[in-house]
């Protein structure tokens, strides 16, 4: 990495500071935890023989990642990546950035990597939440230990790092959409239908090449109770290479624009 | 020697509205550079085409004498900008909004402090840009310009939203900057008045097209020529005929009468013909000989 691409990366992650997209990774991982932590303390009569059950750490996990696979994670990728993108349009920046000695790629790739980081910055933020959730209830109801059940630190470190993937075609796209049009409500609007478009698409036999859908069918290919029949196959490869066809159209897209800010 | 020097440029809008006719800039290095017209005329256009904000159609770019086509990164180093409104980050404060650029520019922190004490913020560095007045903006946009202490400052109607006092101090530091530094300024404005009295140069664009460009001394030396002769008499009517006789084609008006311009000496003989027919001469001269009157006469003469 050269020095002026990290400089330029450090210019993108100040620019976050106090934005609307650094605030909603931060109530947006936390918020699903801050439910179980509620949900558990008015329900706090049951609590002792929950967190005396075996499965408590795997249960806990997957009630967790319910909502935020199916909804959370999709929209965070969708809403965070064009409110970043937002910043220069609102501000009316983007001229004085493209006035920089700034390659186009640089430019480019330092805003992408803030929005990127950004999002593993969402997942360990959630892991931390999920943790948390376990603990406050058994360091404020009384007569509830900390789980005895031992915690599958590796493999939910595996799980996130699957799901980490599994968003990254939805920001590439959801990237590429904010920088090619002005108006935050249509790379918004766009991933919102693309994401209704996966829910419909997930009992297609192909929903594997479906871009926006892959942290669903994450979810749903482990669960026997789920509508859908998840063809698991080859997904993270896909995941990859959307990722990669999204990014490569983006800044094919952003280099050509003829007018810049 | 020129610091920027743009030839036949041209640019047309999406729909074929052209824009830019052969507009064929020359900055002298060290000058100040007005480049003036009314609002629409393109001045806008070509320095965004000057920045690579607007992918060029037709024409070349040169500044400090390498192509902006094949040196944009190299040029933009030694280019500061401020293009219609100032680019502000509103969610962070003036110190930070020049932090940024500062790491991309590698100069010393310390010349944010210098700076923003240069434009008279320096008690409000750790205030959040969106609080601050119209004003505050457009010195915090110009210490962004200047941060890295460019060869080229490119100022869009920098005076946008400052009261005169904010004209003035802006004047000065434009000024200053200039003598101090060295700096070459391109600045851009619809109004000659606020420009004529720190400019070394200026172009005059009018619906796209390069109408003048020169210093300010060529610009009065040039219209001179051209402006017509008005003359106030106590008897009109009797001064036209005399007029006519000496082969004058003069006509009246309801400020007086307005001739044709001449060269001195030719005024100062009519002058003492009137007289010597008993008719009491007023007033006589070039009218409209100001500047702003020649930016006005320019803009309707030659882009009629």
């Amino acid at each position: 990495m050269s020095s002026l691409f990290f400089d330029a990366f450090c210019c993108e992650w100040l620019k976050r500071r106090r934005s609307l997209g650094a605030w909603l990774v931060l109530a947006g991982a936390l918020f699903t935890p801050t439910i179980i932590v509620v949900a558990r303390l008015i329900r706090h009569a049951q609590l002792p023989a929950l967190y005396a059950a075996p499965e408590f750490w795997t249960s806990l996990w997957r009630s967790s990642w319910e909502s935020m696979a199916i909804f959370f994670v999709p929209m965070a990728a969708i809403l965070a990546t064009s409110l970043v993108v937002q910043i220069e349009v609102r501000n009316n920046a983007w001229k004085q950035v493209h006035a920089l000695p700034l390659e186009p790629a640089t430019i480019f790739f330092a805003k992408f990597a803030v929005i990127v980081l950004m999002l593993a910055q969402f997942f360990v933020l959630f892991d931390v939440g999920i943790y948390l959730s376990a603990l406050l209830p058994s360091l404020l109801v009384v007569g509830v230990p900390y789980p005895p059940a031992p915690l599958p630190l590796r493999a939910f470190l595996a799980d996130t790092a699957i799901y980490f993937i599994d968003c990254l075609p939805i920001v590439a796209a959801q990237y590429a959409m904010s920088l090619r049009f002005n108006h935050f409500l249509a790379p918004i609007g766009i991933g919102f239908m693309a994401w209704v478009g996966a829910l419909a698409a997930l009992s297609w036999q192909h929903a594997n090449l479906v871009p926006y859908a892959y942290t669903m069918l994450d979810y749903i290919k482990d669960n026997p109770a789920a509508r859908a029949i998840a063809p698991a196959s080859g997904m993270h490869a896909f995941a990859i290479g959307w990722f990669v066809v999204f990014t490569a159209a983006g800044y094919v897209s952003f280099a050509t624009k003829p007018h810049k800010g | 020697m020129t610091c920027l020097e743009t030839i036949d440029l041209c640019h047309r809008y999406a729909t074929g509205e052209a824009i830019l006719h052969d507009v064929s800039l020359a900055v002298p290095r060290g000058s100040v550079y007005g480049f003036l017209g009314p609002n629409g005329a393109g001045k806008t256009t070509t320095l965004r085409l000057v920045l690579g904000l607007i992918r060029k159609q037709r024409g070349a770019i040169t500044i400090f004498g390498r192509s902006l086509d094949t040196h944009r990164v190299e040029i933009l180093k030694r280019v500061g900008s401020l293009i219609e409104s100032p680019s502000l980050y509103e969610h962070l404060t003036a110190q930070e909004n020049l932090a940024l650029l500062q790491r991309i520019h590698r100069v010393p922190k310390a010349r944010i402090d210098a700076l923003l004490e240069r434009v008279g913020l320096a008690g409000t560095r750790g205030k959040r840009a969106g609080q601050f007045s119209l004003g505050m903006k457009q010195r915090l946009g110009i210490a962004a310009a200047m941060l890295h202490r460019p060869d080229l400052l490119i100022l869009d109607e920098p005076t946008n939203g400052l009261d005169p006092n904010g004209i003035i101090e802006m004047r000065g530091l434009l000024v200053a900057l200039n003598r101090e530094e060295g700096t070459t300024i391109l600045v851009s404005s619809h109004l000659l008045a606020e420009i004529e009295r720190f400019v070394t140069h200026v172009g005059i664009v009018h619906r796209g097209r390069l109408l003048f460009q020169g210093t300010l001394d060529a610009l009065r030396r040039e219209r001179k020529s051209e402006v017509p002769v008005a003359l106030r008499t106590a008897d009109d009517r009797r001064a036209l005929r005399v007029l006519a006789d000496a082969g004058v084609d003069a006509c009246a008006d309801e400020h007086g009468i307005v001739m044709p311009a001449m060269p001195p000496p030719r005024i100062a003989a009519i002058n003492r013909q009137l007289v010597e027919q008993s008719i009491d001469v007023h007033a006589i001269g070039a009218g409209g000989g100001d500047l702003e009157s020649i930016f006005m006469d320019l803009l309707g003469s030659r882009a009629a």
